[in-house]
């Protein structure tokens, strides 16, 4: 055994431990930290420069709802 | 599939490949310079540029290939195409997307020069020049390979038509015309997959109906139920996708080095007409791959719930196909998958030009070069390279018993976790500096390639080791660790050496972006 072998032994180990519940709420943890982070941007960032000011241009609408659709898939799956 | 085609799918063939090359060929018409040829003009809509992305990242392989992983390990092949998509895009789209099309680059390497310095750019071009450059051979060689198999055709007809075909446009109008040409490829690849998804689901008596079979074959296989309609696979699981490698390695490491640091991928969102289109075109992406494996991954499923004895599931969609589809339709799904093909290959060979054209003779040899002169260099190179392709399908299909077409699709994982690397700490950290990131890069390549080696069993058996990973197809690891091992480098060699100025820094790093100051 190289030392290599040992540590990919240990995480193995570690991560084999986790129950899948809470692997499942890793996963979403990440997709609504993501959610959070987008709708608190900016909105100088997240619409165009000559835009008109619809809700629909500002991309956080979009970008939320990829990120909404995630959420429910790894929810429900 | 091969004798299922009539007369009229021949035509439906014919329709769309006629009418991709004929819009890339009109497109080719208006391209005058280099930067016409490179980055459309900066002139492409934020919708192209986003179905393009998901086209691109969508090969003809992946349809047959996705959907036969889908058969045979479940629809945990799905996370390719969600956690292992969706928020790298996002992410992309808002923070570094915008700076590298704010600096007007054409290449991610060029950006790498601007940040560090011309060892980093060169080493970075090498790398995506040798994979993109053989990744052509393989697409092309692959492609051919499976149309012998599942409609009978001619293996060197099939790469010399293709290449043809993809060459013709792709040499007349560069990157606008292999983006237009892109939207229409996403269109078609989308409607010919849905087409498969609701005929399936239809034939199997609606969604309960196609589950209840599902849990059938699970009962029949002796394994645990819902393992094949699972996403999140025990860390433990005999599946080249446990939760730890698609989390680690494929939504952390390989999705965001692949969405900002792939120039195949990266480089049509440089052409963007805004920087707000830019941005609009990830979240349009994104948005569309959404929908990706639901309709490429459950008809693998479908096909698992008809056809439980296909054996080799990359057998599973076209089976599906020729048993549920009608004459005609079933021209539809094989355009759909001449159109995945296509899609990538066009945007490898431009890419890649790209590269050769602006990282190599512009910076090397001729850097007072002007851009009607890169436009006639990059036809030239782009010429070159497919031919380069076609001699290396040949190649690849004489040693194939050598096992190179899976080193290939390894080598991807070697370098890609070590290009994240440069990407993050030269965007976030700008402490980071040329020496570290050279030093980190290569050594990052080295490890997953010691790693890579410590898992082929004449090594491992030869030194008298266990086998250093126990997941099959590990490359998912590779990456993660070949990322920590570059990201240490990165870290103690610029921590060593003395920092970049501020004013080298101004506009390349995140920090400066609001005008942050040290």
């Amino acid at each position: 055994m190289t030392p290599l072998h040992h540590i990919g032994e240990f995480f193995r180990n570690v991560t084999v431990a986790i129950p899948l519940g809470v692997v499942r709420a890793i996963f979403l943890a990440l997709l609504v930290g993501l959610l959070i982070w987008v709708l608190r941007l900016p909105d100088a960032e997240t619409t165009p420069a000559d835009g008109s000011g619809k809700a629909t241009e500002n991309l956080k609408l979009w970008a939320g709802l990829a990120l909404a659709a995630q959420i429910l898939i790894y929810s429900l799956v | 599939m091969a004798g299922k085609l009539a007369f009229i799918d021949y035509l439906v063939l014919a329709a769309y490949l006629i009418g991709t090359v004929a819009l890339g060929l009109a497109i080719g018409r208006r391209i005058r310079t280099g930067r016409d040829y490179f980055l459309a003009g900066k002139s492409l809509p934020w919708w192209a540029v986003g179905m393009s992305l998901v086209a691109t990242d969508i090969g003809g392989t992946d349809i047959i290939g996705v959907g036969g992983a889908a058969y045979s390990h479940g629809l945990a092949v799905g996370n390719f195409e969600w956690i292992g998509c969706v928020p790298a895009m996002i992410v992309g789209a808002f923070v570094f997307i915008p700076i590298f099309w704010k600096l007007g680059i054409y290449t991610i390497p060029e950006y790498m020069e601007q940040r560090f310095n011309v060892g980093v750019r060169t080493a970075l071009a090498v790398t995506w020049l040798i994979f993109m450059a053989c990744n052509l051979g393989i697409m092309l060689y692959a492609s051919a390979k499976m149309m012998n198999v599942l409609f009978g055709w001619n293996e060197p007809a099939c790469v010399f038509i293709t290449a043809a075909l993809v060459g013709v446009y792709t040499l007349a109008g560069g990157l606008a015309a292999v983006v237009y040409t892109d939207v229409i490829q996403c269109a078609v690849m989308i409607g010919g997959c849905l087409l498969a998804l609701f005929i399936g689901i239809a034939d199997l008596g609606g969604v309960d109906g196609m589950l209840e079979s599902i849990r059938a074959v699970e009962a029949n296989k002796g394994l645990p139920e819902g393992r094949m309609t699972e996403l999140i696979l025990p860390a433990d699981a005999d599946t080249p996708f446990p939760w730890t490698g698609i989390l680690f390695g494929l939504a952390l490491i390989l999705s965001p080095a692949y969405w900002i640091g792939n120039q195949a991928i990266v480089q049509r969102s440089l052409g963007a007409k805004s920087e707000f289109a830019a941005k609009a075109s990830y979240i349009w992406g994104a948005l569309l791959k959404n929908l990706i494996p639901v309709i490429v991954a459950i008809p693998g499923l479908i096909a698992l719930a008809k056809f439980p004895e296909l054996g080799d599931g990359d057998k599973a969609f076209p089976t599906l196909v020729a048993e549920l589809f009608p004459a005609g339709l079933r021209g539809l799904f094989l355009a759909a998958f001449i159109a995945a093909l296509m899609s990538s290959v066009d945007s490898y060979l431009n890419a890649s030009a790209t590269i050769v054209t602006n990282d190599f003779y512009k910076r090397f040899f001729r850097p007072e070069a002007d851009d009607a002169s890169l436009l006639t260099i990059g036809r030239i190179v782009t010429a070159a390279l497919l031919a380069w392709a076609i001699g290396f399908a040949f190649v690849i299909a004489r040693i194939e018993g050598m096992g190179i077409y899976a080193i290939f699709q390894t080598l991807m994982a070697f370098f890609q976790g070590p290009a994240l690397a440069l990407i993050l700490t030269g965007l976030l950290w700008k402490r980071a500096n040329g020496k570290g990131a050279f030093v980190g890069f290569i050594g990052g390549v080295c490890f997953s390639v010691l790693l890579y080696a410590l898992s082929q069993e004449g090594v491992y058996t030869s030194l008298g080791l266990q086998p250093l990973f126990k997941v099959p197809d590990p490359f998912l690891f590779y990456s993660i660790w070949a990322f920590v091992v570059a990201l240490a480098l990165i870290a103690v060699v610029s921590l060593s050496n003395p920092p970049e100025s501020d004013e080298k820094l101004k506009h390349v790093v995140w920090h400066f972006r609001k005008g942050g100051k040290s």
